[in-house]
């Protein structure tokens, strides 16, 4: 049961801390009109990665790992990069709160907005496919004859999907804690661990593509931690889950996200810094 | 419209691959009177144990359904005889779960692994592909290079034969103006383009004698007519040629409109389309590249080719550029398969451009009656040094 349930976690987690940001972020400006935006793209990827787990697992042809892995590799490159935006797309559009019109802002923000939708159909999306797998043959094992010794039961599927609840339960406690945070600090603290998450993402989409030979030097490692942090225990699969963690990480995989986590790291520091002498608007401080 | 963009890439992105690259799904479970399908194969893997129904499989794609019957996650693994390379994997295999890995394997030496935990190497066996009486199954990533090979090959062959006919129309209308020192400075250059493509116009029988005939080629006595390119060479540097009597332009004009049509018709046949279009197999571009350099060795080297002109160096770097062309066509693939190879040909045909460089005379090149026996020596030495590792292009290709 464990194990199911860590990987239903871990699957989950990643998903549910960008959403649940993402959120709060539109809760504490006060554009609650755009989340129904945000659950049409969580809909979206849920209703997607569904439908193509049970084509590719009931239908007649299924997914070679080549595509796997492209599909895999390609889509989290592309989520670091729509994560990246909307770190700064936020910090913009909060900075623009005080000094300019509502209406004003909306309006120029507008192409922004519905790229929320891509954000959370990508969050969602990028492990939905393998989750979606996953659900299909945890629901096969409960009907299927006995396979050698192995019985016929309902707990995987059980056991990830109360993983899959208790990340969704974890994004809401980030989300109550984000949302008591006064803007400034809520914009540090979020996009500083959004830039970490984004890193994950990265580093583990250059995996995948070393994985699939398409990139060189999977075995060149830079550290191996397996001995101390398993990757199939609790703390294995929340660093995992939250930072994309692995315990044995490649070279390419580690200058990969040095190099993204320093410049984009750097850039935002500025940004935040440069925030601060201004003096809190009036509306920021109802907050 | 720029979200529309955006949604619409990321759509495409997510399902242009599954489209791309979806295989069957093995019918597992119903036997229907088939017989267990000797490329479905299962797994049972442990806490401390890796089990396989078969540790043999006819080459081609093979699906691995991975039961995990231990109480921790598991991976399976299909790793190559270096037990390095990944050529498959299963990850997040859940307690009680079954999951499906669908690869397409060639034939080869191979190892499997199950790792229960995801950590370490695995417990590891040998497993075979065995060789398949089956269509060869090509992985999809080789396919491609294939296809982009041929189709590349197929443009650079028709891009030199339109620019053949271009210049041999400007030739022959110069030659039969009489305009002799312009033409003799076209000469060479209009020639160019058919040794590039020389292995291909070969090919046609009845055109390349008719086209490209040496006068000692030609028997004469017999009756055979002497026609192409070389006869009208003989005509523009008659200094050579004891006794030579000058063509008249009646004469001129027959052979002129003569080699224009055996090129145009040349043109033609390069260009057909449907059922008469030609064909490029990668072996036969491969075999190009190795026929041209022959060509080099054989006629241009020794000077035989331009026998009136003393061109034979343009020839010389035409049939080289063409020898490239065609192996740089293939050098993808030949990376996947015999990377040391594609770094020594590279190596060498690099070296060979380097020795054709210093006999470059402005646009063109020196004689080669200006060229002393150590001078064709070094020509020779690497020409040699390219045909011995080039000679193994076509075997490593098509493996
Ligand atoms: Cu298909």
């Amino acid at each position: 049961m464990l194990a199911n349930l860590l990987i239903g976690l871990r699957e989950g987690l990643e998903a549910a801390l960008v959403v649940s940001i993402l959120v709060a972020y539109l809760v504490k400006t006060e554009r609650r009109e755009l989340l129904p935006r945000i659950w049409l793209g969580v809909g979206i990827a849920v209703a997607v990665a569904l439908g193509f787990g049970a084509a590719l697992t009931f239908g007649p042809r299924g997914l070679t790992f080549e595509a796997q892995e492209a599909i895999g590799g390609s889509l989290s490159i592309v989520a670091v990069a729509f994560v990246t935006w909307m770190i700064f797309w936020m910090s913009t559009a909060a900075r623009g709160l005080g000094a300019e019109l509502r209406g004003q802002i909306d309006r120029a923000a507008d192409g922004g907005r519905w790229s929320l939708v891509v954000v959370a159909v990508l969050a969602v999306g990028r492990e939905g496919l393998e989750t979606a797998l996953f659900l299909w043959a945890a629901t096969q094992a409960g009907t299927r004859d006995t396979i050698g010794s192995v019985t016929p039961t309902w707990e995987p599927l059980v056991g990830a999907l109360l993983g899959i609840l208790v990340a969704v339960a974890l994004g809401h406690l980030i989300y109550r804690g984000a949302i008591r945070l006064d803007l400034s600090a809520f914009f540090t603290w979020t996009g500083a661990f959004l830039i970490l998450v984004a890193a994950g993402v990265l580093a583990y989409g250059i995996h995948d593509l070393q994985e699939a030979g398409i990139l060189p030097g999977l075995h060149a490692l830079a550290f191996d931690v397996s001995d101390a942090i398993a990757p199939s225990s609790w703390y294995g699969t929340l660093l995992k889950g939250v930072f994309n963690f692995s315990p044995a990480t490649t070279w390419l995989e580690a200058t990969a996200w040095v190099l993204y986590v320093v410049p984009v790291g750097g850039l935002f520091l500025l940004r935040t810094r440069s925030k601060r002498p201004t003096p809190p608007s009036p509306q920021l401080q109802e907050h | 419209m720029r979200t529309k963009t955006l949604l619409a890439s990321v759509a495409a992105l997510a399902v242009a691959p599954m489209l791309a690259a979806c295989t069957e799904n093995a019918s597992s479970g119903d036997d229907g009177g088939k017989g267990a399908d000797a490329r479905a194969l299962t797994v049972g893997s442990s806490a401390d144990g890796c089990e396989l129904s078969a540790t043999k499989a006819p080459a081609g794609t093979l699906s691995f359904d991975v039961t995990n019957t231990g109480s921790d996650v598991t991976e399976f693994y299909l790793l190559g005889s270096d037990g390095l390379r990944i050529v498959g994997e299963v990850e997040n295999i859940g307690p009680n779960l079954t999951k499906k890995l669908t690869v397409n394997v060639p034939e080869g030496d191979y190892f499997t692994a199950c790792k229960p935990g995801m950590v370490g190497e695995g417990i590891r066996a040998p497993f075979t592909v065995t060789h398949s009486d089956d269509e060869q199954q090509v992985s999809a990533s080789d396919q491609e290079l294939i296809d982009q090979a041929q189709a590349n090959y197929r443009s650079y062959v028709q891009d030199q034969s339109g620019q053949l006919l271009e210049k041999t129309k400007q030739f022959v209308e110069l030659y039969e103006a009489g305009k002799d020192d312009e033409a003799r400075a076209l000469y060479p250059v209009a020639r160019e383009h058919w040794e590039r493509i020389e292995t291909v116009a070969e090919s046609f029988g009845d055109l390349d004698p008719k086209t490209d005939a040496r006068e000692a080629d030609v028997d004469l006595a017999a009756g055979e007519k002497w026609t192409g390119w070389h006869r009208i060479e003989k005509d523009l540097w008659p200094q050579d040629a004891k006794g030579y009597t000058a063509l008249t332009p009646a004469e001129r004009t027959t052979y002129g409109d003569d080699l224009l049509a055996n090129v145009t018709e040349l043109d033609g046949r390069i260009r057909a389309t449907g059922a008469d279009a030609l064909t490029y197999p990668i072996d036969a571009i491969a075999n190009g590249s190795i026929g041209l350099l022959e060509e080099v060795a054989n006629g241009k080297i020794t000077g035989e080719e331009e026998a009136w002109s003393h061109t034979d160096l343009w020839d010389f770097q035409a049939n080289v550029d063409g020898a490239r062309v065609a192996y740089e066509g293939v050098q993808g693939l030949l990376e996947g398969k015999d990377p040391a190879l594609a770094k020594e040909l590279t190596a060498k045909f690099d070296a060979l451009q380097a020795v054709l460089d210093e006999y470059r005379d402005g646009d063109g090149f020196v004689l080669y009656t200006a060229l002393e026996p150590a001078d064709t020596k070094k020509m020779t030495d690497a020409v040699n040094a390219l045909s011995e590792p080039l000679s193994r292009l076509t075997a490593a290709v098509t493996s």
